[in-house]
């Protein structure tokens, strides 16, 4: 490796490092599959990597890449709906996740516990794709309405409506087949 | 009561929702990441230095354009061995494969499957030899991207079947792999 591509690669894992984990569960919360997930990473860091002159001078790294994968997110969505060509396997293989559950050495717990968020799974899996990613990003990961709203372009009045509905939804489907009583 | 239900209801939801587990990426998976990134990223920018001479706006990264027609020849899984169009790729790094299928008119319940040799997977489907999609073709050119990953150096031959009301083509894609 050339001295000079070393000391980029430095600087550059100097700059992404920090953020390695909450850019992989943003891009998982956004894909919902894990293969999908680290394509997402790796375009991202591959993305990032090209616009090295451009990141070393940002304040906060951090949410410019948040954005950078987002827009990478609805850029291959965007491709995709253009193409109409899509596998029958999308959405259909929820629950990565929740396999790799780690268990508390209760089978019992560990099974209502599974069942739960096999439930929420499924109810997800039925909101549409904005409500999905609001309720996750915002009562998941923490996010703030101000930062969703940088994050995804969306005005703030519009995520919380978005996010109304989607909660709405939710519990709908979660009191009617009884995983919340 | 009713009110005091639904502030219970919503409490359960939020404990939910703030429990909802995501996984840990796999051990290595972060070193492999910045591994890639650093050579492809710096591979990409020489192509779009190269890309901007030629004036061409095809995106980098892209490998193949497999412009077969649906109801056209080109190219079949008939045709000789040395006809057969091939791509060489990089152990363990993701390359993109665009297939272009040209329609004559618009095309409702396609069935497209793609049949992989034993070295190559194709990314978000590890382990799988065959993969189906229900498809709609537009009139005109469609563009489906395979993202092909290499896992090990045997290669092979690719195959695309699209199938519709009781016609099919299979195109041939030859993978070597160094």
């Amino acid at each position: 490796m050339s001295s000079d591509r070393h000391n980029d690669r430095l600087a550059f894992e100097r700059l992404v490092r920090p953020h390695f984990d909450r850019l992989y569960r943003l891009a998982w919360r956004l894909a919902g599959q894990k293969s999908q997930a680290e394509d997402l990473f790796q375009e991202l860091l591959i993305k990032a990597y090209g616009k090295l002159d451009e990141l070393v001078a940002i304040d906060e790294p951090g949410s410019w890449l948040a954005r950078v994968m987002y827009n990478l997110f609805i850029d291959e969505r965007r491709r995709f709906a253009r193409q109409r060509l899509h596998t029958v396997e999308e959405g259909s293989m929820p629950g990565d996740g929740i396999a790799g559950l780690s268990g508390d050495e209760d089978p019992v717990r560990d099974n209502e516990r599974r069942e739960r968020y096999e439930a929420l799974d499924s109810a997800l899996a039925q909101l549409s794709e904005e409500h999905r990613i609001v309720v996750l990003l915002h009562d998941t990961e923490g996010y703030k309405l101000k930062e969703i709203q940088e994050l995804t372009g969306t005005p703030v009045g519009t995520i919380k409506s978005r996010l109304h509905r989607a909660r709405a939804r939710l519990k709908e489907i979660l009191v009617q087949n009884g995983t919340i009583l | 009561m009713q009110t005091e239900n639904n502030s219970i209801e919503d409490q359960a939801l939020q404990s939910l929702l703030q429990d909802y587990p995501a996984p840990e990426p796999a051990a290595g998976f972060y070193e492999q990441a910045l591994t890639r990134a650093t050579h492809e990223g710096s591979r990409r920018q020489r192509n779009r230095w190269l890309m901007t001479g030629f004036g061409s706006a095809v995106a980098a990264g892209i490998a193949l354009w497999f412009v077969g027609g649906f109801f056209f020849a080109t190219p079949e899984a008939t045709l000789p061995e040395a006809a057969i169009p091939g791509i060489t790729m990089t152990l363990e790094e993701p390359r993109t494969v665009n297939l272009v299928f040209a329609s004559a008119s618009a095309l409702e319940s396609a069935k497209l499957t793609v049949s992989l040799p034993d070295g190559v997977e194709l990314a978000g489907f590890p382990g799988q030899r065959e993969i189906s999609w229900q498809t709609s073709l537009n009139e005109g050119k469609n563009l489906l991207p395979l993202r092909l990953i290499a896992v090990s150096p045997m290669g092979g031959e690719v195959l695309a079947r699209l199938e519709h009301d009781n016609r099919d083509r299979t195109f041939r894609l030859r993978i070597d792999v160094t």
